[in-house]
């Protein structure tokens, strides 16, 4: 890459590449300038800097619980979804499949039905099954509308994987399992973090089908901002944007730090 | 246990879990919303069982669908062009950095942690008549008057954009980081020109992640109602709004069910057009 | 009234009673005895979803600062004492709600915040009601009696509910660009008033569209007889307004960030903005829409756990600071409570008790026409 590296298409990608992540940055700039607005409508010019919305924030438990409550759904979600999706895709583009596209496309479906009737329909289903509203009720319908975006990513990647490699590695006498453990996952690893990660982003930020599922007493992070929405726009929401921006930015880098602390090691 | 009936066997045992998944918990519980479809609403609220086609035929008929249906799908076309415009150079540049591309993709996905309500509430505060935009041009003094940006169709489509671009990106990216850069290097050293080499080697190959990334904008896109309720102005709902409204609003849901499932129609024939796409995306990566 | 719950309550009292030497060893012993022995003998019988909610009571209400209030004033205090738990939920507004409850099972719900008479007849007309035993709550007596009234009139003499505060939407504007003047002149009608284009706002809810489109057509609110002429009028209002907001937040910060000059507003909310030193000025116009809440009990629920509750929350301490927490006057009667120093200055609160300069949605006329017009609006809000 080093000769494209100061060329002009290269330069105008660049370029354009930093208007993109402005793009998507902007909000929460404004997200985290306004949570230390004094005023509560957050309108500019400011009026005044102010840590009075992270002070009631660090008093709001449910905030709190409600993100505890998040994160633990969203690891359980990634998991489950993430581990259905790859087996699936593997299935899909490794084997002879009959009938392939059409179970790709059954197995696409849940994010093609728009998510109000997805959490209607499974919610009439289990009340006529006779079953309460639980966890786990909550737990599926997440893992069911995470299983298309891990298996629409890990399967494009897939694809990409020649299957000449696996092959060779087969030739060389490796049995099928170690081949999939030393050669196809590791080349699919970065497909499969990124589904993980998929479904854990849209579990812990999703709203409309949690509110139907969730079981009473019970709020995520987006169903108590919901909940506190209604009342009023509160900058309390950008103190808690804020926080977790910081949050968000700070455990990559701690894993990073750790994980090339840990190739170090190993290289040595 | 003949090695050809194991490897018969094996897909559908590494399928099943999902496809149990998939079947419990979305297509029988759809099964019930078709049956939903066919009961009528009576004006008392409750919900009256039997077959009629009073819904369907309402569904079908009625202008007033099909006009927020064509104007939905146009809408969610135009976002998915502006996500690929936007989101292809900018997932070409994460794959072919020479940084670190874990960080680059996560700072994208950072938006995501900011709620979807608080981020598209937050376009509020900047497009508003005392949002940022019109204060710093009335402070350069390009303009007097604060101008209107929000509610309309664009601030729908912007706020669109801004929640789907980073699901294009990821899926570019994945295939692009998937291609062997000696093929973009065998190809140059061939005498391709560099934007040659990207036009003929690249490009097609990326092509499965784009169409992933644009199928997922325009489906997502298409069964979106928050984004027209916050950023939009009286006139701009999207065909989810109606099913929302059937459904939540007039509790109406045999008649949201028949609409759900015809927005449902509408983006299934789309899935079966990218499979038939992604097929022959995959037979030209064959022949290349 | 069955289950564990209500024995566990029963023994609870009888061990307080036990505590306080009312009681001598031997009869609570026995009663005690008795109480396990209908415990055994019910519990077999009793239906799964009682045995599943018997430790608790679901209370769905519009969250925030209503919620925080009765939580600390009445949730808390309640559990203590009684040792059941009030899990409580939030909604984003009644049809929401009813389209949860609807897809619910019985006892999954207990309680709910609800708002206007026309919002009780709807869940009674679904079978959704139950019947509250009033010598339970003594603290009704403290109510306005009028507000009972015409919850007893929707369900034969009965009740499913306490009335528990009441409110208006009336007219909210910036001071800056309309004054008070040239709202007292134009009234409903400042909301189709060409002069304000694009500065208009509205709630998108057919019923308030529907009452304001018969005010600026000098209708009756409750009987209008020319619908055409105020489908015109919501038409014009759509044509001239901004927006049509969707939660009290957003009506505050569209008037608060002066997007929007004139819109209709509740009462409470516009308070609220007025509070925080707002120039916005609050008028009901001669008919305005006023409503009145209550705390229902829905079918399926334990009801003597419920009936404590609402009489906890009933109790005045607790009503009037609640009621000063969401800024609408408490469904408590003036005449028999001294009601404090900022209930009275609350917009729509009436010193009387008597509510007559409050009009309130006809239970009949709007059900019955919640169908079609629902419908209807929803053409028209987008553009048809």
């Amino acid at each position: 890459m080093a000769a494209s590296s100061g060329s002009l298409g290269w330069n105008l990608v660049r370029v354009w590449t930093l208007l993109v992540y402005i793009f998507m940055f902007l909000p929460i700039a404004v997200v985290v300038l306004l949570s230390f607005n004094a005023s509560q409508f957050g309108a500019f010019p400011m009026t005044g800097f102010s840590f009075r919305w992270f002070v009631e924030l660090a008093q709001n438990e449910a905030i709190l619980r409600a993100f505890r409550t998040s994160i633990v759904l969203g690891l359980m979600t990634a998991l489950i979804s993430t581990t259905l999706g790859v087996l699936a895709s593997l299935a899909l583009v490794r084997y002879r499949v009959p009938g392939a596209n059409m179970i790709s496309t059954l197995l696409i479906a849940p994010i093609l039905v728009p998510e109000v009737v997805l959490a209607v329909a499974l919610l009439l289903f289990l009340n006529f099954l006779q079953i309460n509203k639980s966890f786990t009720l909550l737990l599926a319908g997440h893992v069911i509308f995470t299983l298309p975006f891990v298996i629409l990513v890990v399967q494009a990647r897939l694809v990409s994987i020649k299957r000449d490699v696996e092959e060779a590695a087969m030739s060389l006498g490796a049995s099928p399992r170690q081949t999939f453990f030393q050669i196809t996952l590791p080349l699919m690893l970065p497909a499969v973090l990124a589904g993980a990660l998929f479904a854990f982003t849209i579990s812990f930020d999703d709203i409309t089908g949690t509110l139907f599922w969730k079981p009473g007493g019970v709020e995520t992070v987006p169903t108590q901002i919901f909940a506190m929405l209604r009342n009023s726009i509160s900058p309390e929401i950008n103190a808690l944007g804020t926080v977790m921006i910081v949050m968000t930015v700070g455990l990559p880098l701690l894993g990073i730090a750790i994980a090339r602390r840990l190739s170090s090691k190993s290289g040595a | 246990m003949s090695v050809e009936a194991r490897e018969a066997r094996q897909p559908w045992i590494l399928l099943s879990p999902a496809l149990t998944a998939v079947t419990f918990l979305l297509f029988v519980p759809l099964l019930f919303i078709v049956v939903y479809s066919f009961w009528l609403r009576t004006a008392t609220g409750a919900d009256q069982i039997g077959f009629f086609l009073d819904n369907w035929q309402e569904a079908l008929t009625d202008r007033f669908y099909r006009d927020i249906l064509l104007n939905t799908l146009k809408i969610a076309a135009i976002t998915t062009l502006v996500c690929a415009l936007m989101g292809y150079p900018a997932a070409y540049f994460i794959a072919r950095s020479k940084g670190n591309k874990a960080i680059l993709l996560l700072l994208l996905m950072l938006p995501f942690w900011i709620s979807y309500i608080i981020r598209t509430m937050s376009w509020i505060n900047i497009l508003g008549v005392s949002g940022a935009l019109n204060t710093f041009l009335l402070w350069v003094g390009v303009i007097s008057e604060p101008i209107q940006m929000l509610y309309n169709e664009q601030s729908v489509i912007l706020g669109l954009v801004h929640f789907l671009l980073p699901f294009m990106v990821l899926n570019v990216f994945v295939s692009l980081d998937g291609i062997d850069t000696n093929l973009e290097d065998a190809a140059n050293s061939l005498g391709a020109t560099r934007w040659q080499a990207f036009k003929q080697v690249t490009l097609p190959l990326s092509l499965p992640g784009l169409a992933a990334g644009g199928l997922l904008c325009f489906v997502l896109g298409a069964g979106t109602y928050i984004t027209p309720l916050v950023l939009g102005g009286a006139t701009d709902a999207m065909f989810a709004n109606l099913v929302f409204e059937a459904i939540i609003t007039q509790l109406n849901w045999p008649l949201g069910s028949a609409l759900s499932l015809m927005l449902l129609a509408v983006l299934g024939a789309l899935v079966l057009i990218y499979n038939r796409y992604l097929g022959m995306a995959q037979l030209m990566k064959g022949l290349g | 009234m069955t289950g564990k719950m209500d024995n566990t309550t029963r023994y609870e009292r009888l061990r307080e009673r036990y505590m306080n030497g009312d009681l001598d060893r031997r009869s609570f012993l026995g009663l005690i005895g008795a109480a396990g022995l209908a415990y055994g003998v019910q519990t077999p019988f009793a239906k799964f979803a009682h045995a599943a909610d018997v430790s608790q009571v679901r209370f769905d209400g519009w969250g925030g600062v209503v919620s925080e209030a009765l939580r600390e004033n009445a949730f808390q205090p309640f559990e203590s004492e009684t040792g059941v738990e009030v899990v409580d939920g939030t909604f984003g507004g009644g049809d929401e709600y009813l389209s949860r409850v609807k897809a619910s099972q019985e006892g999954e719900y207990n309680i709910a915040h609800l708002s206007g008479v026309f919002d009780y007849a709807r869940y009674h007309n679904l079978g959704l009601s139950t019947v509250l035993n009033e010598d339970n709550i003594p603290n009704l007596q403290y109510v306005i009696p009028k507000l009972i009234d015409v919850f007893r009139n929707v369900s034969d003499g009965k009740l499913s509910c306490v009335p528990y505060d009441y409110g208006t939407t009336g007219l909210a504007y910036n001071r800056k660009y309309i004054s008070d003047e040239e709202m007292q002149e134009k009234g409903a009608r400042i909301l189709i008033d060409e002069a304000h284009k694009g500065k208009i706002g509205g709630w998108g809810d057919w019923r308030t569209r529907i009452w304001y489109g018969a005010l600026q057509t000098d209708q009756d609110p409750n009987g209008a007889t020319d619908m055409e002429a105020i489908w015109d009028a919501i038409r014009t209002h759509r044509d001239l307004s901004l927006k049509y907001w969707g939660s009290g937040a957003e009506l505050m910060s569209l008037l608060a960030e002066e997007e929007i000059h004139a819109t209709e507003g509740w009462s409470g909310r516009i308070f609220a903005l007025q509070e925080q030193g707002h120039d916005i000025g609050y008028m009901d116009p001669p008919n305005g829409y006023g409503w009145q809440e209550c705390m229902f009990v829905i079918k399926g629920s334990p009801m003597e756990a419920c009936e404590e509750l609402l009489n906890f929350m009933l109790a005045p301490e607790t009503a009037i600071a609640v009621a000063e927490g969401q800024n609408y006057p408490p469904a408590l009667d003036p005449n028999k409570v001294d009601l404090g120093d900022k209930i009275p200055t609350l917009p729509a609160f009436d010193p009387n008790g008597t509510l007559d300069g409050l009009t309130f949605a006809d239970p009949a006329y709007w059900n019955g026409n919640e169908q079609e017009w629902s419908k209807k609006f929803g053409r028209i809000q987008k553009g048809y």
